[in-house]
């Protein structure tokens, strides 16, 4: 099976929110409701010894996806043929029957759902539709920075090494997220 | 309409290529996703590198086309003017009205009272101001405005220094250099032409040392620099002199250089020397000033002279300020006396459009306009040297429209404004002194604007008339400042609800008026065709189209005044003397304390020792906001969402005043309050606050401005240069009661 990851430059984000923009215009989402891509500041020191850094975060796609694991009628399941951790929706009986267990479950927020009542989640797929045609994911194309990268996580290990650790990340031996950062170092 | 079928869906989709062109730094490159006459979403430059790739605001354009507050109907007032009650009106009724006042207003007063205030929200070449622009000369002329916000110290003191504004280089020439020193310039914000934030990550990954020099810890400190200075408002000029001083005094100087292709330096070392007013600039000198220790002066002096190849790029931002030229020319002159001009790897820092087949940004001499004709040249112009700001002197600053409307040729002015014709501008909103222009704006006649929605500006219209957006015709767009491509901007939907291009409103109303049509007798296309034509880096009209965007492959970088440097005899610079001038005669000509000759440091009455400060101890930047391009994006909730307005301010002055992050605050002055959230970070120097230009303008019951418009806090007054006062406002900041539930 091929596993599919993520990679982000942290030395790279200048903190523009492209990504996620273009990740919103692309899904067709809201604001104030999910943002499939993540965008978070991160500033430490006191004036004038500062260190601001940017964590860029879609969905980790797990090898092993605790919100998957919680889910109490399957709805999320990891694809064989890519691992990418896909949500059926028509399956999702919404929030209040399971009090957002995956949501609960994921280390990094990654499930969200809308305000409203019962509400089914929803999360970055991977833009597995643009995946499928042969094109990169959107947040990738859009980054004026060219930080981000999808790819087959082998194939990024060999292009950006095996760096897991970003500032505003903690990595899970247990879940193994399927990414690769470049750490910004304080 | 040109389009290709989408291989992304099995859906009929097409897909144009289009783009994205208001005042942000950038024009970028869009791909519409358009069914059934609908953008569903958007895509950007994938193609050849350099990729053209929009920012956040450019991915957001759907949510300004397809906005609920689009304005769909011509509108005409029938409240109070500013009070924004409107009803609907047929086009007929709307244009019918605008040509009568308008006839009626020449006849009594003549042309000169009609105020164009022309504004930057469209930067296309074809839409937007120029069409309005064409048919006002055509109906005998208008008043304009000169002393353009963003840049007019930048401006001038590259023509005072280097007689051009063709200076900097182009920017992948700065992986030449051995040490780049970035001051008050946020490209990471303000992107500055598409490519410059990458480019400086490969600077940085190329290990060439990056200084970052801001009041604010800003987002390109934070991802570009290795060292980061802080600096007090207003007192940048100090800190470049001083590392003159340096510089000279530890015979740093390239001797070579200045003897070769510079006038004057003797008479700047003079005034460093203390040999003029019997204080020398020393780094000492100016820590007291700057607020940075006379150490890192020192450094950064020793640095940048003993680095060469060194870009020193003096950003806008600083120079936004009173006497703001003296900051742009001291960054010009010490490019000078390091030899750091006409080399790879350096950089002539000045107004920095390093390519482009533009000379002037504002109007060059000479003016078809009538209203303009035998006027004078202006005081304190530079109108011996040819390009740069229009020294007309019928023009009224910019920032003195709303005291010349309210005064008149009574206060000097050369005429008395009667109406405003405004097209793609926020002027109330954009201008300094916002409380004033209301004033201003009700004390017209007439007030004629085009928007897309219903900005503070638009309030004030007696006529609105509702324009489309890029998406909904054909323009071009000309690189922000001067990067090497173009796009062209596909119509990708046809215009929504009953909205129409600037042009077809031009048109219609030439018709009321009794005009020759002119150009608005051709097609659109016919028209960019020609526009096109006059560009000699535009090649193949029909590929530009075709593809939405043309790169021009420059054989090299770009670097301004290489052939000056390189072979003197046959190319002088185009100054008055042929040389740089550090010394500038123009300038002793005009005999003004405020602009002398040479560069200096100079104080005035909101500095941050002036008398006012006892009252208003906080300086105020107004600058340029992530989400936003001036006034343009403050609306789109995709933005919004991502860092709210706010006031920065630092943790000491948040703690002495009792103010918590988010907790809502005043900030205040004689001129204006406004209330606004407070963002207490570590990421701004204590004694200074940002509220970030372009909220719009919201006036409570009592006069607070709870959109929290910088404008409302600055003044409305200008340095000789022209430039703004923009960032020199003094302030005091106070915790907001709470309002009742």
């Amino acid at each position: 099976m091929t596993q599919m990851g993520f990679y982000f430059d942290q030395t790279r984000c200048t903190g523009c929110y492209t990504c996620a923009v273009a990740c919103k215009d692309w899904h067709d989402l809201d604001a104030g409701t999910v943002n499939w891509m993540r965008v978070n500041a991160i500033e430490k020191g006191r004036f004038p010894d500062l260190f601001v850094a940017y964590l860029a975060l879609p969905c980790c796609h797990c090898t092993n996806p605790p919100c998957a694991a919680v889910c109490p009628v399957e709805a999320i399941s990891k694809r064989a043929s890519d691992g990418i951790v896909v949500v059926d929706r028509d399956k999702c009986p919404g929030n209040m029957d399971c009090r957002s267990a995956c949501f609960k479950a994921c280390p990094w927020d990654v499930p969200q759902f809308d305000p409203g009542k019962n509400v089914k989640m929803q999360k970055c797929d991977l833009c597995l539709e643009r995946l499928k045609k042969g094109r990169q994911t959107i947040c990738v194309e859009a980054c004026p920075m060219y930080a981000l990268d999808v790819g087959p996580l082998s194939e990024l290990r060999a292009k950006y090494g095996d760096c897991v650790e970003a500032e505003g990340f903690r990595y899970s031996e247990r879940f193994k997220p399927s990414v690769i950062f470049k750490l910004k170092k304080e | 309409m040109i389009a290709k079928k989408s291989t992304l869906s099995n859906e009929d989709i097409t897909i144009v290529p289009t783009g994205c062109c208001h005042d942000c730094g950038g024009r970028c490159v869009l791909k519409a996703h358009v069914k059934d006459g609908k953008i569903l979403r958007l895509e950007t430059d994938n193609g050849e590198q350099p990729q053209i790739r929009a920012c956040l605001r450019g991915r957001a354009y759907r949510q300004r086309l397809y906005s609920q507050d689009r304005l769909k109907y011509p509108l005409r007032r029938v409240g109070e003017r500013g009070e924004g009650k409107f009803e609907r009106v047929s086009w007929d009724e709307a244009l019918d009205e605008v040509a009568s006042k308008m006839t009626k207003i020449k006849e009594a007063y003549g042309n000169s009272t009609i105020f164009l205030a022309a504004g930057s929200g469209n930067q296309g070449m074809l839409h937007g101001a120029p069409p309005v622009g064409a048919m006002l000369l055509a109906f005998g002329g208008f008043t304009r405005i000169w002393g353009v916000a963003s840049y007019e110290a930048p401006l001038f003191a590259s023509m005072a220094t280097y007689g051009t504004i063709k200076t900097g280089n182009s920017r992948e020439d700065l992986l030449n250099s051995r040490l780049v020193i970035i001051w008050g310039w946020n490209p990471a914000n303000t992107i500055w032409d598409p490519e410059t934030s990458f480019t400086l990550a490969k600077v940085r990954e190329k290990g060439i040392k990056i200084v970052v020099l801001d009041s604010r810890y800003t987002d390109t400190a934070a991802a570009f620099a290795h060292q980061w200075i802080p600096i007090r408002p207003g007192t940048d000029a100090a800190m470049l002199i001083a590392m003159a001083y340096v510089i000279i005094t530890e015979d740093m100087v390239d001797r070579a250089f200045i003897e070769k292709y510079t006038v004057g330096f003797e008479k700047y070392r003079d005034y460093i020397l203390g040999h003029e007013d019997g204080e020398p600039k020393t780094p000492k000198w100016a820590e007291e000033i700057t607020t940075v220790p006379a150490e890192t002066i020192i450094n950064l002096a020793r640095e940048y002279a003993l680095s060469k190849p060194a870009a020193l790029i003096a950003g806008w931002g600083p120079a936004r300020a009173a006497r703001g030229e003296q900051y742009s020319r001291a960054a010009n002159v010490l490019t000078a006396i390091t030899g750091n001009i006409g080399i790879d790897g350096g950089y002539a820092s000045g107004f920095m459009r390093a390519y482009s087949s533009r000379e002037t940004a504002s109007g060059t001499h000479g003016s078809g306009n009538p209203v303009e004709k035998g006027a004078p040249p202006r005081k304190n112009s530079l109108y011996k040297l040819r390009g740069g700001t229009n020294p007309n002197s019928a023009r009224i600053h910019s920032a003195k429209v709303y005291d010349a409307i309210l005064r008149g040729r009574a206060g000097g002015y050369p005429t008395d404004l009667k109406m405003a014709y405004v097209v793609a501008s926020n002027h109330l909103n954009q201008h300094p002194n916002a409380r004033r222009g209301v004033e201003a704006f009700k004390a017209l006649e007439f007030v004629v604007v085009h928007e897309q929605f219903m900005t503070p500006t638009a309030k004030f219209g007696d006529i609105v008339l509702p324009v489309n957006t890029f998406m909904e015709r054909n323009d071009i767009a000309p690189p922000w400042l001067g990067s090497p491509y173009y796009i062209y901007l596909n119509k990708a939907v046809d215009s929504l609800f009953e909205s129409k291009s600037d042009l077809d409103i031009v048109r219609a109303l030439s018709k009321k008026l009794g005009l020759p049509p002119g150009l608005g007798a051709m097609k659109e296309d016919d028209i960019l065709r020609i526009i096109a034509g006059r560009r000699d880096d535009i090649s193949d009209y029909e590929q530009m189209k075709r593809d939405g965007v043309v790169k021009i492959k420059l054989p090299e970088p770009v670097v301004s005044f290489k052939e000056q440097v390189e072979n003197p005899d046959s190319n002088p610079f185009p100054t008055l003397s042929g040389k740089i001038e550090i010394h500038c005669e123009h300038l002793a000509e005009m005999d003004n304390p405020l602009l002398p000759p040479i560069p200096k440091y100079l104080t005035h009455s909101e500095s941050y020792d002036s008398p006012l400060a006892a009252k208003y101890p906080l300086q105020l930047l107004t600058t340029h906001y992530k989400t936003r391009a001036h006034s343009t994006w403050h609306n789109v909730p995709w933005l919004q969402e991502i860092e709210p307005h706010s006031v920065w301010i630092n943790p000491v002055d948040a703690e002495k005043r009792g103010i918590e992050n988010g907790v809502r605050v005043y900030v205040f002055n004689d001129r204006g309050k406004i209330r606004i959230p407070a963002k207490v970070t570590e990421r701004i120097m204590p004694g200074v606050v940002n509220v970030s230009q372009g909220a719009w303008y919201d006036p409570d019951e009592q006069g607070v401005d709870i959109g929290g418009c910088a404008n409302v806090l600055t003044d409305d007054a200008h340095s000789p240069s022209g430039t703004h006062h923009m960032n020199s406002a003094l302030v005091q900041v106070e915790p907001a009661e709470e309002v009742a539930p």
